[in-house]
């Protein structure tokens, strides 16, 4: 069942350091939401996902498009500078400590062919198939979709064809970090977090991506998979605290032996 | 000059324990910030993850002093095994470029943390390793001096030297320096090697200052964070930048290790978005500026809206 | 018998199910202007790219001297002796323009110049030989496109190389521009280095080049003396069925 966790780091794709940040918000977010207002965490999402949209919309135009232009450290700098605060500003408001969502939701389990399947688990993978389907439809099948990903690929040539280069990227922006935030608040039912919480998880998805490819949700979802399936085997073998080792080992072996990653290596190989 | 005076500092303020020590710290952090420009700054290969080869210089040195192995001997050591351990992750890391190299050296940082806190028998574990005694800190004062005159002659060397031009092209681009002749895989392993030994050694130096160490001190991410601000503060790829950065650093440390526990990380969040945003050649950039607006008959790099007849 | 410096034999390309370079041979003689042309799609960057060692070839093998190269990294290439410049110009931005001349100088084919001021001296040499010695100390970002163009070159041309490979030099520039790069052209082969051009602009590699290669759809289809090969009816064909300029 870590497919559904590997699913939403997946979800995640994380290039931007600061989604780290906007993950772990979301989390704390949807934790404040429910001990202060008692807003059930499954309803969350509906005010995370619009306020995210705003904020990354509006940190893309303010700072991010001012970095554009000069090398591409900078823009790193920019985003690592953002979760630096973001992740200091979780430690002054929340503290250091340990913080869960416990309702009986998050208790319950469901008895399905014999085995007891925790319902948290269950939702947020069929929430994180969901999404990455949305997302994989949205990014071919739609107009928008189809700019975000001309954009990505070349902004010169995107701008010459027409599309509103600033607006995509506005958009682009507001995507990724709400995306973060929901996933943030999914994992916020599974886990006990910190405000530390985003970094061992964008480090997964970054495995991720680097196993997968970053061209394709196909791609990423194979990379999910992959390092779940790494993490399911590491569980049984080795003690609880190196866990966190494995999509690192992985990580360094995959790269060491494939520099394109698996996905990338596949497709040469198809190639030929 | 300045140097003679920082020499001659300890002999004459006496009873100024707290100067000595900040000062220390200054020393201390402008030769790791100094070490890390090396590839961050001249080669433009950001790590977030060096401070695995500072955690590595220290657990050394407690380790080997605790053999009775002479201080000498332990510091080398320490500075070997870091540039040994930069070698061994250098190999993946440089498979990628850019961004995804930052990312992966969060990792390998963090990856090196937990290795430390795991391998109870060689570290200790979370619960660390302590020193017995500390030299002097007059001592100490002098042995950070001398790393962080040493690195930052380093630095100053290498960045007028055949290699520091290597490493300018990488940093500006990579693929272009490789069609001129610049083997850049090599050019970085070589800077990640030096920064790592440096490092290393001043993992010695902080270990017997602070006489007590763990996985999170030395290895802890907020550390490498340290070493990533203080040269994009001071003026990132410069030789004078790291120490400026420290300088910042160390103050802005002290005044906030009182109030909010991190409230200092957030500080420099802020101020690292400031900077990259404004000023992305730090303080050293804006000092530029501010000359470059004042002297106006100097000749001033021709702006690219003149269609200079080139 | 012909000098060859440098040699592609049964150069090939595939890029997934596209060839683009089909079973190219073509010698390269010393001292020798050489132009390859070809209409949009031929295949002219990516034998270019083949030869410069920035791609590997899917067969075939590149030689120097008769030296093979195939597969080498892009260093070695250069350090062996072949420099090309980019079709998009890719200059150190935040370098000045000897900075940037002076990494050619350093890191190129051998003997190199030891220490920064003998590398300078190299590189002040390759920019006067450009005509951009006044311009040694503004950053590279404030030339104008010939003037970038022309640090290209210069920078390559500071490698110390037997064969420099010119990708779409002329593209961009107007017609007083077009002449003076010519001219330099001329001028480093005077000096002793091999060129190759890869060009669509005909009218200029008619009055430059000493030699002229085609390649149509990922194959030589004839090659020889510009007036005769720019006369030839599969040459004509060729562009005006794919409509280029010429």
């Amino acid at each position: 069942m870590s497919y559904g966790l590997a699913l939403i780091y997946g979800v995640l794709k994380i290039i931007n350091l600061a989604n780290a940040g906007f993950l772990m918000l979301g989390a704390y977010v949807t934790w404040w939401l429910f001990t202060s207002f008692h807003i059930h965490p499954l309803l969350a999402p509906l005010a995370i996902v619009p306020a995210f949209f705003l904020i990354g919309w509006a940190l893309e135009r303010t700072l991010v498009r001012r970095v554009l232009g000069a090398e591409p450290i900078i823009s790193l700098l920019l985003l690592f500078g953002v979760w630096l605060v973001l992740q200091n500003l979780a430690y002054v408001i929340w503290t250091g400590d340990t913080r869960s969502i416990e309702t009986p939701f998050v208790e319950a389990t469901v008895n399905w062919g014999g085995l007891q399947l925790a319902v948290p688990r269950l939702y947020v993978f069929v929430m994180g198939a969901l999404v990455l389907l949305v997302l994989q439809l949205f990014l071919t099948r739609t107009y928008l979709g189809r700019a975000i990903r001309a954009t990505a690929q070349d902004r010169d040539a995107a701008r010459l064809v027409g599309i509103d280069v600033d607006r995509v990227m506005g958009i682009a922006f507001g995507i990724g970090i709400a995306l973060a935030g929901f996933g943030g608040s999914l994992l916020s039912l599974l886990f006990s977090f910190t405000p530390d919480f985003g970094r061992a998880l964008s480090l997964k998805s970054f495995c991720i991506v680097v196993l997968g490819g970053l061209d394709s949700i196909v791609g990423v979802a194979f990379g999910s998979i992959a390092l779940a399936l790494a993490e399911a085997f590491g569980v049984r073998y080795m003690p609880a605290s190196l866990q966190n080792l494995i999509s690192f080992v992985v990580l360094v072996v995959v790269l060491i032996a494939l520099p394109k990653g698996i996905a990338g290596t596949l497709k040469a190989l198809r190639r030929g | 000059m300045l140097l003679a005076a920082l020499i001659a500092l300890p002999f004459v303020a006496v009873d100024q324990e707290y100067a000595v020590e900040m000062l220390f710290l200054i020393f201390l952090y402008g030769a790791m910030a100094t070490a890390w420009n090396l590839l961050g700054g001249l080669a433009g290969q950001i790590s977030f993850g060096h401070a695995a080869f500072l955690g590595i210089g220290a657990y050394a040195t407690t380790v080997l002093l605790a053999k009775g192995t002479p201080l000498a001997v332990a510091v080398v050591v320490s500075a070997l095994l870091a540039g040994a351990y930069s070698l061994l992750i250098g190999v993946p890391a440089f498979r990628l470029r850019g961004p995804y190299f930052s990312i992966a050296t969060i990792g390998i940082g963090e990856a090196t943390r937990l290795i430390a806190l795991n391998w109870d028998s060689l570290t200790g574990g979370a619960s660390g390793l302590t020193l017995a005694s500390a030299p002097p800190l007059r001592t100490q004062y002098f042995a950070a001096l001398l790393l962080l005159v040493a690195a930052v002659g380093i630095a100053a060397w290498i960045k007028a030297s055949r290699f520091g031009y290597a490493l300018a092209a990488v940093r500006q681009d990579t693929d272009a320096a490789e069609t001129l002749g610049v083997a850049t895989t090599f050019a970085k392993t070589q800077a990640l090697f030096i920064s790592a030994c440096i490092l290393g050694v001043a993992g010695s130096v902080y270990a017997e200052h602070y006489l007590f160490i763990s996985p999170d001190s030395v290895f802890g991410f907020s550390t490498s964070i340290a070493f990533v601000i203080m040269p994009i503060i001071g003026g990132l790829g410069t030789v004078a930048g790291p120490l400026i950065g420290a300088v910042v650093y160390t103050f802005i440390r002290e005044q906030f290790a009182a109030t909010l526990g991190n409230a200092d990380l957030l500080a420099f969040g802020v101020l690292l978005i400031a900077i990259v945003v404004f000023e992305p050649k730090g303080i050293l950039g804006i000092v530029d500026r501010i000359r470059r607006a004042g002297a106006p008959r100097a000749p001033a790099a021709p702006r690219p809206a003149e269609n200079a007849d080139g | 018998m012909a000098d060859v410096v440098l040699a592609g034999e049964g150069l090939g390309k595939r890029f997934g199910g596209l060839v683009a370079v089909r079973d190219v041979d073509v010698d390269f003689e010393r001292g020798e202007i050489c132009g390859l042309i070809g209409p949009n799609g031929a295949g002219k960057s990516t034998l270019f790219r083949l030869i410069a060692g920035i791609q590997r070839p899917t067969t075939g093998q590149v030689r120097l001297n008769g030296r093979v190269l195939t597969g080498r990294p892009a260093h070695d290439v250069c350090v062996a002796g072949i420099a090309a410049t980019h079709q998009i110009v890719r200059p150190f931005r935040e370098l000045s323009v000897i900075e940037n001349v002076m990494i050619g100088a350093f890191f190129g084919h051998r003997p190199r110049p030891h220490g920064p001021r003998a590398a300078r001296e190299a590189a002040l040499e390759a920019l006067a030989v450009c005509e951009l010695a006044e311009r040694a100390e503004s950053p590279a970002s404030a030339l104008n496109l010939a003037g970038q163009k022309r640090l290209e070159i210069a920078r390559a041309l500071a490698t110390r190389p037997e064969v420099l490979l010119l990708d779409e030099v002329l593209a961009g520039l107007n017609p007083t521009e077009t002449d003076q790069t010519l001219h330099l052209v001329r001028t480093i082969r005077d000096r002793g280095t091999t060129i190759v051009m890869v060009e669509h602009n005909l009218r200029a590699v008619r009055g430059v080049c000493s030699r002229i290669v085609v390649l149509v759809e990922g194959r030589k289809i004839v090659e020889g003396d510009p007036e005769r090969v720019l006369a030839d009816e599969r040459v004509i064909a060729a562009y005006l069925g794919t409509a280029a300029h010429a």
